[in-house]
């Protein structure tokens, strides 16, 4: 059952358009990746989705329509954004920013407290820096800190751009494997957006090739892998 | 020492006031980065407010609640309706607006409660009786280390610290709180976890004016009247407790007050001779210029720290 669907998906910055009309299917269960070098518009994909910028086409998520929501009420709806570069409190301490995640729940304070809890336990080096401010925080702490914050907000679809961006490769493994248990143990769906398309080709459902705004080829991993020029053009093998 | 304590208690009373003029443009400072030059003439109409309130028989606890009401109301319709449309624009034209509404609200309250009788000489403009919140009659004092401490000093000061606690709270202790801070610290990433920042930056803006107004209430209490001029130097003092406290940090803004208020009356009363009472204005000011070269980011402001 899809999910998020987008149909004729346009999207830019000012005059600019940077997004011409991409049609994009999540389907509930997936980890959908879209790969695509740098200015293929992969940011401004998920900035569309999430409704930070303006944008046209449609945009439905699990039943509604959402391309003419506000970001904030987006997230109610059950979409939470890990945006590039992390978008970290880092003034507020790592704790706080894990509250903020949950800000949108109605459920009461023992569930919040208790996945605080989980995430504490998954994060183990976020739990001993829960008073610090996120500022101070490494990359990698700053990138699971991001990806628990979303989180909190139990959120149905995960977008996550980038989250390699900057870390070491055994912390990016490491990343990549949390959100595959996630989407193996709690059918979390994710959108994810990634230049090191070797992993996260390996995780994906199915994959988006992102060009000038475009999407050119679109499928499952291996096929896409078994297309010698995507190959050679994506993976470099 | 009973002269030394004297002019503390006075300094801290006078410097309560400071502290909440300033905590209402942190609050605001915080959330947008804007600068509300109207602060003080917000805090001068409801101060207005409360005065004809006790003009229709309404006692002065009453009145004050009410005049906050009308605060925080007119703060929210404030960001709402002038504030947020020229943001869009520019950070400029903000502070223009603020500028503009600093003269449109003295234009207002004169235009409304000038041609009442007036009981006092007053100095630019017609002075209105002003009761106060706590006793101060000359005979309402206590009496500490042979020092006389007004009731009103004691009273002023409990009340600030008091008000301080609840922001405190507030802060630190409800979704509110959270919201307002995730939105001061990076307002596009509190967007992306559900944060109604709209709605958090005319709540903002409608506490930070009802603080004012009961700084405007205090203060026209300690006076014993309200007029057109009230605000003007409590601004500046406010500015000047901002800076010194560091402006995102509402814990900064009171202890700057406080601090200004006892540097204040200290100077004036100790180098009399040459700072006196005409240029008490100017100890805000050297307060300023020294903060901004010494720490910018003032006593408490947060130096933006960030690692990669």
């Amino acid at each position: 059952m899809s999910l998020l669907r987008a149909h004729g998906l346009t999207a830019g910055y000012g005059p600019v358009t940077v997004l011409n009309g991409i049609d994009l299917e999540v389907n509930e269960g997936e980890i959908v990746v879209i790969l695509g070098a740098n200015g293929a518009g992969k940011t401004t994909t998920m900035r569309a989705v999430s409704g930070t910028i303006p944008r046209s086409g449609a945009v439905e998520f699990d039943g509604h329509d959402i391309s003419r929501t506000s970001p904030d009420a987006i997230v109610r709806h059950g979409v939470a954004q890990v945006p590039q570069g992390r978008g970290t409190f880092p003034e507020l301490s790592v704790e706080d920013n894990l509250r903020a995640g949950a800000i949108t729940r109605r459920d009461g304070a023992g569930a919040v407290a208790a996945d605080l809890q989980r995430w504490f336990e998954q994060f183990p080096r976020l739990a001993e820096r829960r008073s610090q401010r996120a500022g101070s925080l490494s990359g990698g702490e700053q990138q699971m800190l991001a990806i628990a914050r979303a989180l909190m907000s139990r959120p149905k679809l995960l977008l996550c751009d980038e989250p390699s961006l900057g870390l070491a490769p055994l912390i990016t493994k490491e990343l990549f494997e949390v959100i595959e248990r996630l989407n193996r143990e709690e059918g979390l769906s994710v959108l994810l957006v990634e230049q090191n398309a070797n992993l996260a080709m390996h995780m994906a459902s199915r994959v988006y090739l992102l060009e000038t705004g475009r999407i050119v080829a679109s499928g499952s991993a291996a096929e896409l892998s078994a297309d010698d020029t995507i190959r050679k053009a994506y993976l470099g093998f | 020492m009973e002269l030394f304590l004297q002019r503390l208690a006075d300094g801290l009373s006078q410097g309560s006031v400071y502290a909440l003029m300033a905590l209402g443009l942190v609050i605001i400072y915080r959330g947008t980065g804007h600068l509300n030059f109207a602060q003080g003439e917000m805090a001068l109409f409801c101060t207005y407010v409360v005065y004809q309130c006790g003009e229709w028989g309404i006692p002065i606890g009453l009145a004050l609640p009410i005049g906050m009401i009308v605060g925080f109301a007119l703060g929210a319709v404030t960001e709402v309706a002038l504030i947020r449309p020229v943001a869009k624009k520019s950070p400029f034209a903000v502070f223009i607006v603020t500028l503009g509404l600093f003269q449109f609200l003295n234009w207002l309250d004169g235009a409304i409660w000038r041609d009442q009788p007036l009981p006092n000489s007053g100095v630019g403009s017609v002075q209105q009786q002003f009761p106060s919140l706590f006793p101060s009659k000359d005979t309402d004092f206590i009496t500490i280390f042979g020092a006389d401490i007004k009731l009103q000093s004691v009273g002023v000061f409990v009340l600030v610290l008091a008000l301080t606690g609840v922001l405190f709270l507030l802060f630190n202790k409800t979704k509110l709180g959270l919201a307002m801070n995730a939105v001061a610290s990076n307002a596009e990433s509190a967007k992306l976890v559900g944060i109604r920042t709209n709605m958090v930056l005319m709540v903002s803006w409608g506490i930070a004016t009802a603080i004012g107004a009961l700084g405007g209430v205090v203060f026209a209490g300690i006076n014993h009247n309200v007029n057109l001029t009230l605000m003007f130097t409590v601004f500046i003092y406010g500015s000047a407790a901002a800076t010194l406290g560091g402006f995102d940090s509402p814990g900064g803004a009171v202890l700057g007050g406080l601090i200004i208020g006892v540097i204040e009356n200290m100077a004036a009363g100790y180098a009399d001779e040459w700072v006196g009472q005409q240029l008490k204005v100017g100890v805000a000011f050297v307060v300023i210029v020294v903060v901004l070269l010494v720490k910018p980011s003032g006593l408490f402001g947060t130096a933006k720290v960030e690692r990669v």
